[in-house]
């Protein structure tokens, strides 16, 4: 099935558990197939896919208990720039420091870093203007550095 | 110095989006400061460790979850009389080619191939019609017919379109795409019989969608006499 894998990893990212990413891959199509008539042709199909997937991705997170973020002022204030960690620790600290944005920065690296999209999709599928895409992404990866250089002196 | 400014500039490059003009201006930044570089390095090391993230195969039971939950019975358009088309329903054709094809087919895995299934049916002096429905469209003229010989059902087509259709036909929770079905390379008058897998059920109902490039340009159901 042609959307089944991208779908099943923009949930994977965003959730960090098979389980859930499975449900909402599920709900994503049962979603897709129930609202055809609200998919306007314009867009890309995977486009529209992606969107539901991200939104039933984020409603799911956000009924879960609450993942204590960090703030770009926090990040600010992390240690200063040793090397991070590397190799398989670097991918588990990568991935830990992910579930630690929030969750619209989360969207734009996933978009972005694990699907490859270019700033026009990310926007379609975000409903966003690409300037506020890169401003996320810019954002988010400054983040995400900082919580790798404080895991790396922790 | 702008920690906006080379920040961006830093972003910018590693997204490819830099100028010569831009590139010339972070050169600048990276000389200047030792800072500027570490933060550069960490945030290509970053980009970089992200972009080789391999994606998860999904469990093999997905498809089997998003089928068992899909309204098959529903995916054809359960009416009679041919839809007109609109937008709307092009994009729900479009879906349904999109979702339907790739997940009936896909999910089910089980539907044999329109080649396998498309053939002729016995002698026609055996071949009993058993509903048919006029389809009069501005891109799809016709009849289609649910026939059946002696223990087979088939869907006899005899369309006229000016561009080549596409049909899936919906049976039992299998979907089947059977391409130039009418129009510009298809039978037109000639008709052409699909046979459907399987045996012949009594009361049977066989969902048609009619596609030309994608979009849906008409549909209709077919219904089997119920056997006394």
């Amino acid at each position: 099935m042609r959307y089944q894998k991208p779908v099943f990893n923009v949930a994977l990212r965003l959730l960090r558990n098979p389980d859930d990413a499975r449900d909402v891959a599920q709900t994503t199509f049962l979603k897709a197939f129930e609202h055809l008539d609200d998919y306007d042709p314009s867009f890309r199909f995977y486009s529209w896919l992606y969107r539901i997937a991200i939104n039933e991705s984020l409603t799911t997170r956000s009924a879960r208990r609450p993942i204590q973020e960090v703030s770009d002022e926090e990040a600010d204030e992390s240690p200063g720039p040793d090397r991070c960690v590397e190799g398989e620790e670097t991918r588990q600290a990568i991935e830990d420091a992910l579930m630690k944005i929030r969750p619209e920065l989360q969207a734009v690296v996933v978009l972005r870093h694990v699907m490859h999209l270019s700033y026009q999709d990310m926007s379609q599928i975000l409903q966003v203007p690409e300037k506020t895409v890169k401003s996320r992404l810019y954002s988010a990866r400054q983040l995400l550095r900082e919580q790798l250089l404080h895991h790396a002196t922790t | 110095m702008s920690v906006d400014r080379y920040t961006e500039l830093i972003h910018a490059e590693i997204d490819g989006e830099l100028d010569a003009q831009q590139r010339a201006e972070l050169s600048r930044y990276l000389l200047a400061d030792p800072d500027v570089r570490a933060l550069r390095d960490d945030l290509r090391r970053l980009c970089a460790a992200l972009d080789e993230t391999v994606q998860s195969e999904p469990p093999p039971d997905l498809q089997d979850r998003i089928l068992a939950a899909l309204p098959v019975a529903q995916t054809a358009r359960a009416e009679r009389r041919v839809n007109p088309v609109n937008w709307r329903h092009a994009a729900a054709a479009a879906c349904l080619v999109a979702v339907g094809a790739v997940i009936f087919y896909s999910l089910r895995g089980q539907a044999p191939p329109a080649t396998d299934v498309a053939g002729t049916m016995a002698a026609s002096g055996d071949v009993v019609t058993l509903d048919t429905v006029d389809i009069r469209e501005s891109s799809l003229s016709g009849r289609v017919s649910l026939v059946r010989d002696s223990a087979q059902l088939g869907v006899r087509f005899e369309l006229t379109a000016p561009a080549p259709v596409d049909a899936l036909i919906a049976r039992g929770g299998h979907t089947l795409r059977v391409t130039d079905v009418g129009g510009a390379t298809g039978p037109g008058g000639t008709g052409m019989t699909v046979t459907l897998p399987g045996v012949a059920q009594s009361a049977e109902q066989v969902s048609l969608t009619f596609l030309v490039d994608g979009r849906q340009v008409g549909s209709a159901v077919l219904r089997a006499p119920e056997s006394r």
